[in-house]
């Protein structure tokens, strides 16, 4: 066998190990390993490149950033700002139609510009909004759908933990990707706030109504999200002046979080300790997928398939984007049974060597941001799409009396939602560059 | 030793913890004194406060010396620290939505080979990690600013890695166990953060 049929063998055994339930991590790792032994005749590279590689992955400084991400959104959550989150967002928009869980993804949104994780975010405000729903009379399944989709937001608005790792991926800028992932965040809570105002016409007994607030009571409200906005404002807008490196941002922002927790008296000794638990429960799993992929993809860089498959795609001769379609369609089809990290790192070397070889009207960076946030977009309807959506699970455990049908009937909404976004992002560029382009 | 073990991956969580609440603080002590130093250094800071100025900066304001280096270190460390508790909870993720639909048996099959997979992998990686540490002792190799020998860091690591390599050997074990009794001798700690 030729490398190139060695490394394309790789795709279908790799496959087959994950669908056998091998953790995802273990299963790239064990695909490079066996693929090296084929391509070098034995295992002396295999082994060479594991005196160092397992210690540089983990003791990457940028990669760093990630466990302190995932402490800081534990940290977040101690410090009750979903609570203040909740009720400032609900104060202005919860007499409305639907108001209350139009609130629930803005406070997610909120809770999302403190937190870089997905299923922390829809966690979290589970915990404050979902008894809150139900008081107002909004039905089971469009409460957890709601919140399941919201919970998407914690990875969109930076920080976030899956941008970080595309960045190093596709050795881009991470201030520029943050600042791109901005605008796309913020359109898809306002898209799901609209969905959320089209369901309610569509099924009128899925909502209850409630009496407004006062201008004042808003607006008191409004003030107990100070330290949220502090912090945010201190980890994106530093990281982007160049204050500070972006680890050094996670540090601050970890550092700020903590204090806020701390100062609101969530932070205890037994909460520390959970939350270190629980961080390292995360990390382990993210770093593993990490070290797997990497020694995959050193093996696959060797066999020489992904450009081989660049060659491949753009001698097809197709339009750009065609192929882009192509890709996404692919992803939207994986997230039903993947999780979002194991797609980034299992697709992105293969499909970005494409991806930057195919002529788009933008220079390379440009096309790097725009399609870094696209797939971000559409690795993260893998976590609502049925049957295997993340945070559709994380939700349910948290509200049993809700049957997982109801789940998936309402959250269909919002995977249309997340659909016509991606499609407004593909046509127009500059929706997501826009600001990149604005601040250089 | 189910106890025993447990309690050995939490500890090695926690420590891990620690240290990165700490390099997390060294960190933002680092960039605090880098904000002090450029702000003291600024033409308005010596034109207002004048000797001022100077006096702070002479005490030495200014960024941790090779922080990140410490960072890198310790975020090894860590990383390698928080692996035994996600082997013995199961924390891994996985794609089970195929697995579902066999029996028991069968899975119990597939969980043994994969933890015997996953054993083998970590003691080789403990193994090469112990290799690594062996040729950055040779060489004498030490970090660019502080001047610390690497092999340090990689000794430090290489006991979490040998933790990793024995917590996953017992849940091995235990698998291999659950799998010939044909029954269930621990829950999984429920998959990735479900």
């Amino acid at each position: 066998m030729t490398n190139l049929e060695i490394g394309l063998t790789s795709f279908p055994l790799l496959l087959i190990m994950i669908f056998l339930r091998v953790p995802i991590g273990l299963a790239m790792f064990l695909a490079g390993l066996v693929g090296l032994y084929f391509i070098n005749g034995g295992t002396n590279v295999a082994f060479a490149k594991l005196k160092t590689e397992t210690y540089s992955t983990f003791s990457s400084y940028s990669l760093s950033i990630v466990p302190m991400f995932i402490l800081m959104g534990h940290f977040a959550t101690l410090g009750g700002m979903s609570q203040a989150l909740f009720k400032a967002a609900e104060s202005f928009l919860g007499h409305r139609r639907g108001g209350v869980a139009m609130a629930a993804v803005g406070a997610c949104a909120g809770f999302g510009s403190i937190c870089g994780s997905s299923l922390a975010t829809a966690a979290t405000m589970s915990q404050v909004a979902l008894p809150e729903l139900r008081r107002y009379g909004y039905s089971g399944g469009f409460s957890t759908a709601t919140l399941a989709a919201g919970g998407t937001l914690g990875i969109l608005i930076p920080p976030s933990v899956i941008l970080v790792i595309y960045a190093i991926l596709t050795e881009q800028n991470i201030a520029k990707l943050f600042l791109a992932a901005f605008i796309p965040g913020i359109l898809a809570a306002v898209g799901y706030m609209i969905t959320i105002s089209i369901y309610v016409r569509l099924h009128p007994d899925s909502a209850g109504v409630r009496e407004p607030q006062p201008m004042r009571e808003r607006f008191r409200a409004l003030a107990d999200v100070w330290p949220v906005l502090i912090v945010f404002v201190a980890v994106v807008g530093g990281i982007y002046l160049g204050i500070f490196t972006p680890t050094e941002g996670a540090a601050v922002g970890a550092f700020g979080t903590g204090l806020i927790a701390l100062i609101n008296g969530g932070l205890t000794k037994s909460t520390l300790v959970e939350s270190f638990i629980a961080t390292a429960r995360g990390t382990a799993m993210i770093f593993f997928i990490v070290l797997g992929a990497g020694f995959y993809n050193g093996f696959l860089a060797q066999s020489q398939v992904p450009q081989a498959l660049s060659e491949w795609v753009v001698g097809l001769g197709l339009s750009p984007w065609v192929i882009l379609s192509m890709i996404l369609v692919l992803y939207l089809v994986f997230g039903c049974v993947m999780d979002s990290l194991s797609m980034i790192l299992l697709t992105i070397p293969i499909f970005f060597p494409i991806i930057s070889n195919l002529e788009f009207g933008m220079t390379s960076e440009e096309v790097a941001i725009w399609f870094g946030i696209i797939v971000l977009i559409v690795v993260e309807v893998g976590l609502i799409t049925p049957p295997v959506g993340m945070n559709l699970f994380v939700i349910n455990s948290m509200d049993r009396k809700t049957p997982m049908i109801e789940t998936y009937k309402a959250v269909m909404y919002f995977v249309g939602s997340d659909i016509v976004r991606v499609v407004i992002l593909v046509i127009f560029p500059s929706i997501t560059l826009f600001l990149v382009r604005l601040l250089h | 030793m189910q106890q025993f073990m447990n309690k050995l991956a939490r500890y090695m969580a926690i420590i891990g913890g620690a240290i990165l609440t700490l390099l997390i603080l060294l960190t933002c002590v680092s960039v605090l004194g880098r904000t002090l130093n450029t702000v003291f250094h600024s033409g308005f800071a010596q034109t207002v406060l004048g000797d001022f100025a100077q006096t702070i900066l002479d005490t030495g304001v200014g960024p941790v010396l090779g922080d990140f280096e410490l960072v890198e270190a310790g975020i090894a460390f860590a990383i390698f620290s928080f692996i035994p508790l996600c082997q013995i909870t199961g924390g891994h993720a996985s794609v089970d939505i195929f697995t579902s639909t066999f029996s028991v048996r069968v899975n119990r099959f597939i969980q043994m080979i994969v933890e015997l997979l996953f054993a083998a992998v970590l003691i080789l990686i403990a193994w090469r990690l112990y290799e690594g540490m062996n040729s950055k002792m040779r060489y004498q190799e030490t970090t660019f600013l502080l001047q610390f020998p690497i092999w340090w860091a990689y000794a430090a690591s290489l006991v979490a890695a040998c933790v990793s390599a024995l917590v996953s050997i017992y849940v091995a074990v235990i698998r291999v166990a659950e799998f010939f009794q044909n029954r269930t001798i621990i829950h999984i700690g429920g998959g990735a953060e479900h």
